[in-house]
């Protein structure tokens, strides 16, 4: 079976209407950024406190939050109704998150989870161990170093990945990788931005893997592009890119095919825990196949073209 | 031709043959019942299966994750000795200080305090060395020595508390990392982690002392305008509660030491706004005979008065400190309602006696006809040591109470009524056998040279764990099943092959997993669907490449042959890439992300394996055939 034939499209004669439809896209989500003051951080970034909890039938969220107004704990009170408090993967389990707070008191998620089950007394399981779905609390110095940690991360990655593609390739070419990769994430940033999606550990994860994913259809290309500029001299450069594109997509069609099929698998039916992550990696593998044709090529096609200017 | 596959296929054996020896002990360990288990766990055979099977992460077993790190601050404060204003203020910056600047290094901040207040450290310090540099180096070398026994002395809760798998390590020099997967009373697992498990035994003032005490921190407070500003501190709502207690009944005899009895409610009155402009302290307080109720609602006011400076020097000066009980209880009150409330003792400011002399804790039910009976206590066996100056306290104390203090909380304050000589003692004051239990594994493990802080703590659920697990199997087999389709579909016989490398992929990696011990996490799941794709993108760079040759006429001997050759620097060049980005995430991962890369970092280099090395050797074996003339491909 072959579902891409010969083809010969003009991918680069595209790249002006690429490259305002990626513009307009990442204006969107560096717009949506700016309003909301950054992405939305996780506790795992930010510290707090984060509870999920099962109750036995599906809960109403208002009564949730109402019942958060006010929370007595030796003396010391506390409204959390106007916190994050939302359904968890069913209608019957919650999910609160608080953000860190000076002075609380020892074992904060605990009293929390313990004023959930007695606010509710007729809808929670028996054992209270049922009950608690997860709870976390992270202090702030672990979120700074964590941030920390992140953000080296993601730039060490790219310094090493634009070190290796420059040796492996020539300098343009890791700059067209690079710039696909800042493309990539920032869509993909953008998105989770203005559907208010949160930012978490594992969500850096599946950005780092998207990074990963997108370089490799990028340097799949890439690898053609130097192939069939060793063999033809006659074409010009921008004549061979475009058949390295045509003659690799097949590949990176059945490749994203197969990629996509698996992760919106994960997305559809991993389960709660995993689904955003698996979200951010779906936006990925689309917008990283896209990349490596609309945004790395041309890159490269321009900046060899202003060389030999 | 066929003699050259010979060493191929015998490597592609050996590998076979590894990856069942590896993955075995997994597929054995998750048939095995729970019984099974535990008949394997007595012969001890348990443990030996374990150390070869892959581990699930908390997130799929449930359990609890925590983080612990030793509160600096106190260590210094407890080596210390002769301490004084001057000391307590630089330590207390340092506090501030760290507060703001988490990230700080502690000993750089209290070098630099030490020298701004113009501290000397060797008058605190003596036996550390005599210049200030020389005290900070050996007290950073005291620090070190503190965690480690920490963790020991954690290791030995955990062992004796009984989980399955704890794992417990070191973090740089002031952390411990503690798992606990499968824990499932994670409540009761952190309480005995944290717990100092510092026992004391303090001699409670008299009531006389206590009432003074009271009256003069009602002075110190009154006219005080920021006093009514002390439960403003509490976030929200606080005032409104502080305002509700002025309007309950209290004993006008608070003051003065009488008990409240039945008859006691005739003197009973309101407290109003005047009264509570007139004794800010204690007209918070209830009168409980022995000691002074805290009703509940009142107790983060009455804290946050007794951290105040001024407070603090009246104590001072008469060398007592209030201790709070360890939980509240509930009283009758005169009115006929039951109030929660807190007992509050003012004690001696030093104790008579640690928790250093107990020799052997155990968790008991009290005896018929004890004051106790039928309540959960802890029995304690003293050393020689401790039962001497344990006989000399109670010996000379007859007649006053004593209390019995764990992690700066009163258990128990009883009335000394003879001279206790054996050295055995008991604590009550437990909510259930459990809490006993507990406290008696921390008194026996010993207690903690500084008190640790949980800066991180994650507990997954049970059922969330095994929804994770579920769902997680669920959605990779599905998603297996579909490419394992597509495949079929798409490259035929080629397809064929294709997946029976993608099957023994997921195979191989799953026995590295095993042999490494590692543990599967959901991340690691979705790294192995990750691979998946990588694996089959390499095939499918491959296939399509021998397509491609065949279009221009080659044999398909000779097709195959170039389109590996051709595919293989591609194949490498992404690949490598992708080996840089896991290798990354586990370099700064934690806990859940390190999983993850672990598991691309060894599906990328088995994939490597299986989808260039085994393919092809399948591949020749067909091409080397005679009269093997055309692909499908």
């Amino acid at each position: 079976m072959r579902i891409i034939k010969e083809t010969n499209i003009d991918f680069m004669k595209q790249r002006k209407m690429s490259a305002i439809l990626s513009a307009f896209i990442i204006l969107a989500g560096v717009i949506s950024l700016v309003v909301n003051g950054g992405p939305k951080l996780s506790i795992d970034f930010k510290g707090g406190f984060l509870v999920s909890v099962q109750y036995t039938e599906a809960m109403d969220v208002t009564e949730i939050r109402s019942s958060m107004g006010n929370i007595n704990i030796d003396g010391q009170s506390f409204d959390f109704s106007q916190e994050e408090i939302k359904h968890f993967g069913g209608p019957d389990a919650v999910l609160i998150r608080v953000p860190h707070i000076e002075d609380a008191p020892q074992n904060f998620a605990q009293k929390i989870v313990d004023h959930l089950y007695d606010s509710f007394p007729d809808k929670v399981p028996e054992n209270k161990n049922n009950f608690i779905l997860g709870k976390g609390t992270v202090s702030p110095k672990i979120g700074s170093e964590l941030s920390g940690k992140a953000v080296m991360a993601i730039f060490s990655a790219l310094g090493l990945i634009l070190l290796y593609i420059s040796i492996r390739f020539e300098f343009k070419f890791a700059l067209g990788a690079i710039a696909a990769l800042a493309h990539d994430v920032l869509i993909t940033l953008g998105i989770f931005s203005l559907l208010g999606y949160e930012i978490s550990l594992p969500i850096i994860a599946a950005f780092l893997t998207i990074v990963g994913y997108s370089l490799n259809d990028t340097i799949v290309i890439f690898d053609r592009i130097r192939e069939n500029v060793k063999a033809s001299k006659r074409e010009t450069y921008h004549m061979v890119v475009n058949r390295s594109i045509n003659d690799s997509l097949s590949r990176t069609f059945v490749t994203s095919l197969t990629t996509f099929f698996v992760v919106s698998v994960l997305w559809l039916f991993g389960g709660v825990v995993i689904h955003n992550f698996a979200l951010a990696m779906m936006i990925g593998v689309i917008v990283g196949t896209y990349s490596s044709i609309y945004i790395a090529s041309p890159i490269v096609v321009q900046l060899h073209e202003n060389a030999a200017k | 031709m066929k003699s050259k596959l010979t060493p191929r296929f015998l490597i592609i054996g050996l590998v076979l043959i590894w990856a069942i020896w590896a993955i075995w002990p997994t597929v054995q360990y998750q048939g095995l019942s729970d019984t099974e288990k535990e008949i394997l766990r007595e012969e001890g055979k348990l443990k030996q299966l374990e150390s070869r099977t892959i581990k699930q992460g908390l997130d799929l077993k449930g359990g609890m994750y925590i983080v612990l790190e030793v509160d600096l601050p106190t260590l210094m404060e407890n080596l210390a000795e002769n301490k004084d204003n001057k000391f307590n203020r630089s330590i207390a910056s340092v506090r501030d200080q760290l507060k703001l600047r988490p990230e700080a290094d502690f000993f750089t901040l209290f070098k630099t305090a030490s020298s701004d207040d113009n501290l000397k450290l060797s008058r605190y310090y003596y036996d550390y060395g005599s210049s200030n540099n020389d005290i900070l180096s050996s007290l950073a070398e005291e620090a070190e020595d503190a965690i480690n026994r920490v963790l020991e002395i954690l290791q030995n809760r955990v062992d004796q508390f009984g989980v399955a798998e704890p794992t417990i390590q070191k973090q740089g020099n002031q952390r411990i990392i503690v798992e606990l997967a499968g824990v499932q009373d994670s409540e009761r697992a952190r309480a005995l982690l944290e717990s100092t498990a510092l026992l004391e035994f303090f001699i409670v003032k008299d009531v006389n002392t206590t009432n003074d005490i009271m009256v003069k921190i009602d002075q110190v407070l009154k006219g005080d305008e920021s006093i009514t500003a002390v439960p403003e501190t509490a976030p929200a709502k606080a005032p409104e509660e502080i305002q509700t207690s002025e309007d309950q009944t209290v004993s006008v005899s608070d003051l003065f030491g009488e008990t409240v009895d039945s008859e006691a409610s005739s003197d009973s009155a309101v407290v109003d706004e005047n009264m509570f402009a007139d004794r800010p302290f204690s007209s918070m307080l209830r009168n409980l005979g022995q000691s002074i109720g805290v009703p509940e609602q009142n107790a983060y006011a009455i804290k946050k008065i007794l951290e105040r400076p001024e407070v603090q020097e009246k104590l001072a000066a008469v060398g007592g400190i209030f201790l709070f009980s360890h939980k509240a209880e509930e009283y009758p009150m005169v009115d006929g309602t039951v109030e929660k409330m807190y007992n509050l003792y003012l004690v001696e400011d030093e104790p008579e006696l640690t928790g250093g002399v107990v020799e052997e804790a155990k968790a008991n039910i009290g005896s018929q006809g004890g004051s106790s009976a039928g309540q959960p206590i802890v029995n304690l066996t003293m050393n020689s040591d401790g039962a001497r100056k344990w006989s000399i306290v109670t010996g000379s104390n007859v007649g006053r109470q004593v209390a019995l203090v764990l992690d700066k909380k009163v258990h128990m304050a009883p009335n000394i009524r003879e001279k206790i000589s054996g050295g055995g003692t008991l604590i009550e004051g437990f909510a259930d056998i459990n809490e006993a239990k507990d406290i008696a594994i921390v008194l026996r493990a010993g207690s903690l040279p500084a008190p640790v802080d949980i800066i991180e703590g994650r507990v997954v659920g049970p059922s969330l764990g095994a929804d994770s697990v579920r769902r997680g199997t669920q959605s990779v087999l599905i998603g297996l099943a579909l490419v394992l389709v597509f495949m079929l579909i798409y490259y035929r016989t080629s397809g064929t092959i294709a997946d029976f490398a993608l099957i023994w992929n997921i195979v191989l990696v799953l026995a590295v997993l095993a042999s490494l011990q590692a543990t599967l996490t959901l991340p690691g799941i979705a790294g192995l669907i990750l691979t998946v794709g990588m694996s089959i993108d390499a095939n499918v760079i491959i296939f399509e490449r021998i397509r491609e040759e065949l279009q221009k006429g080659k044999t398909p001997r000779a097709a195959v042959d170039g389109g590996y050759d051709r595919a293989l620097t591609t194949i490498i060049d992404a690949n490598v890439t992708t080996v840089i980005a896991a290798l990354v995430l586990w370099q700064f991962g934690t806990g859940p992300i390190k999983g993850f890369a672990t598991v691309l970092f060894w599906g990328i280099l088995v994939s490597m394996f299986t989808a260039i090395f085994v393919t092809r050797t399948i591949f020749n074996s067909f091409t080397n055939r005679k009269g093997f003339t055309k692909l499908s491909i």
